[in-house]
């Protein structure tokens, strides 16, 4: 094994480990006052009912919830950024988390007006659905705007005209599960069920495998469209497997949390610049670790700064994360 | 002709409408094709028919003596190799993982290079003569040495034919004479098919065997450089003054000269 390699899978194993370590203390924090030696007792299972309740039904699933979608949003991030040949995409600026969240609160409202609860699957077939319609307009505009920094002020404005027709449509709509819909519109692991957390994680995990998959093609990818094809990668099935998983994995994000901003674009530049690569078969097991680890980083700090008013995940995230992409724009373009 | 041969016959090409039509050429192993003319006379579109980037309107091509039309695509990438105009803009990656590239055709299911990958590709290093920037940044070394680059990246793929689109443009001389030393180098070493493209026509009779002018929608000549750079035949296929051609003949062949000794010098 080469020097870089043996580097890159050392650090794969230390955010493995730190990961670990962020999730038992997202397990500690919260108003409840458990504490270290609490949280052991529980997972002994000599813990009382109380606490046993909370950590198992409340905290376990949120921050499992946290750690599957924010591996899938930045890996969802990354795949498009292949796709589009460019650091500065992502589900969230280009406007399909906010498409995603349009059609599931169109239908959330419908169904529920008629009173019919939906599903987990129901709510990801309907994010699916919307992310991509919206990345339908995005590939539409790309043929015509070549340009990519234009392509994603368009992206931010596909984004805008969603959420504004998604708070048209919360307003005005009747139902007292509104308010639900309302957290949700905003982004928020908050009351993530165990149900959710399982339909969430066969989805993800099942869109990671075929991401596998495609690694080696989506390598051949990053040299061109020209190059990929005389390596003999077949480039239509290519780019369509691109959308599906990327659309898959950010639909499933927008399904259970919301739309969640800047994780898709931020992280996977701090990987490159931290793995100095961008091989995807090193970018995304790097992608799904990190962006576990500061997603639920951000949902800890969402939910416990200001306890117990809880902040939205995107306004914790927008803070940490923004930076980040404008110095990359400040790196590339300086 | 040799079974081995490259042949194009009756080749149309064109995206929508066809640009070229009724292209025929043998080359053999080893052999040099120049492919000369002016801006959008189709060079490129013949070259990118050949990539199958674009499909061909008719006609047959044999890549080393098989019909491209049963080879398929993963095959194909491990018999013909390119070198485009287009820039690639890989990012974080060393000179030497991108020649590693070109081994793609060669890995398994992850792309993961084995023992014989990298010492094929050390190999190439060496013989291409870039140890010094192997571990550079692609995106950060000259345009002259990112031709290596990509050359070596070409040869990586172990191809029997090579397509250079325009190998020496916006190079300077030294860069121009160090490439084309090159390709001619490895077409008779390794006995590459090179197919390629160029503008600077001095620099052909050095170092192509076969010269074919393409202008008009059509194949104005083909033949030997001697055959190609004779008498006025410059004139028809660049619509140039009438009385120039023979001029630029003559001086064209004064400098091919100094390039040639030039050539003699090179490693």
């Amino acid at each position: 094994m080469q020097n870089k390699t043996k580097k890159q899978v050392a650090l794969i194993l230390i955010m493995t480990i730190l990961l670990i370590i962020i999730m038992l203390t997202g397990l500690i924090l919260g108003s409840a006052d458990i504490g270290p030696s609490g949280l052991i007792n529980v997972l002994l299972g000599k813990g009382d009912v109380l606490t046993t309740d909370i950590i198992f039904s409340i905290r376990l699933p949120r921050v499992l919830a946290a750690v599957i979608l924010g591996g899938a949003l930045s890996v969802s991030g990354f795949m498009l950024q292949i796709f589009f040949g460019n650091p500065i995409a992502g589900p969230y600026v280009l406007g399909i988390s906010s498409g995603a969240k349009l059609i599931v609160a169109l239908v959330m409202v419908f169904l529920l007006g008629n009173g019919i609860i939906i599903s987990s699957f129901g709510m990801i077939c309907a994010a699916f659905a919307g992310s991509l319609i919206s990345m339908g307009i995005v590939l539409l505009l790309s043929g015509k705007v070549k340009n990519m920094s234009m392509l994603v002020v368009c992206g931010v404005m596909i984004g805008y005209i969603c959420s504004a027709i998604t708070d048209f449509v919360v307003t005005f709509a009747e139902d007292s599960n509104i308010v639900n819909l309302h957290n949700w519109s905003l982004g928020s692991f908050s009351g993530i069920s165990w149900e959710n957390v399982f339909i969430a994680f066969l989805f993800v995990i099942v869109s990671l495998i075929f991401a596998f998959i495609i690694s080696k093609p989506m390598s051949a990818y990053q040299f061109g469209e020209e190059y990929a094809a005389n390596m003999g990668v077949n480039i239509k099935k290519l780019r369509i497997l691109l959308i599906l998983i990327s659309s898959m994995l950010s639909a499933t994000v927008t399904a259970f949390a919301g739309p969640i901003s800047f994780v898709g674009i931020a992280v996977p530049h701090l990987m490159r610049m931290a793995m100095k690569t961008s091989k995807p078969l090193v970018m995304l097991p790097a992608c799904f670790i990190s962006g576990a680890g500061i997603t639920l980083i951000c949902d800890c700090i969402a939910r416990t700064a200001f306890a117990p008013t809880e902040l939205s995940i995107s306004s914790v995230t927008a803070v940490f994360l923004a930076p980040v992409v404008i110095y990359m724009m400040e790196v590339r373009h300086g | 002709m040799d079974k081995y041969s490259t042949t194009i016959e009756n080749l149309s090409v064109g995206y929508t409408d066809i640009v070229v039509s009724d292209v025929n050429v043998n080359i053999a192993p080893g052999e040099i094709l120049a492919i000369i003319g002016p801006n959008g006379a189709g060079k490129s579109t013949i070259l990118k028919t050949i990539t199958k980037q674009i499909k061909k309107k008719n006609g047959k091509i044999y890549i080393a003596g098989k019909d491209d039309n049963n080879i398929p695509a993963k095959e194909l990438a491990k018999r013909l190799s390119m070198v485009m105009t287009t820039r690639i803009h890989p990012e974080l990656m060393s000179c030497r993982e991108v020649i590693a590239s070109g081994r793609y055709p060669y890995t398994g299911r992850l792309g993961i290079l084995s023992d014989k990958d990298n010492s094929i590709v050390d190999r190439i290093i060496s013989l291409m003569n870039i140890e010094n920037i192997k571990d550079k940044d692609f995106l950060k070394i000259s345009d002259g040495q990112r031709q290596r680059v990509m050359i070596a990246r070409a040869l990586a793929q172990e191809p029997e034919i090579m397509i250079l689109d325009e190998p020496t443009s916006y190079l300077d001389i030294m860069y121009k004479l160090e490439i084309l030393s090159i390709i001619k180098g490895l077409s008779k070493t390794n006995n590459i098919t090179m197919i390629m493209t160029m503008h600077e026509l001095e620099f052909v009779p050095a170092i192509a065997d076969k010269v074919m002018a393409v202008s008009d929608g059509k194949v104005l000549e083909i033949g030997s450089p001697k055959d190609v750079f004779s008498g006025d035949k410059l004139e028809q296929i660049y619509h140039l003054k009438k009385g120039t051609g023979n001029i630029m003949s003559d001086g064209l062949w004064q400098y091919s000269k100094g390039i040639e000794e030039s050539l003699k010098c090179q490693k």
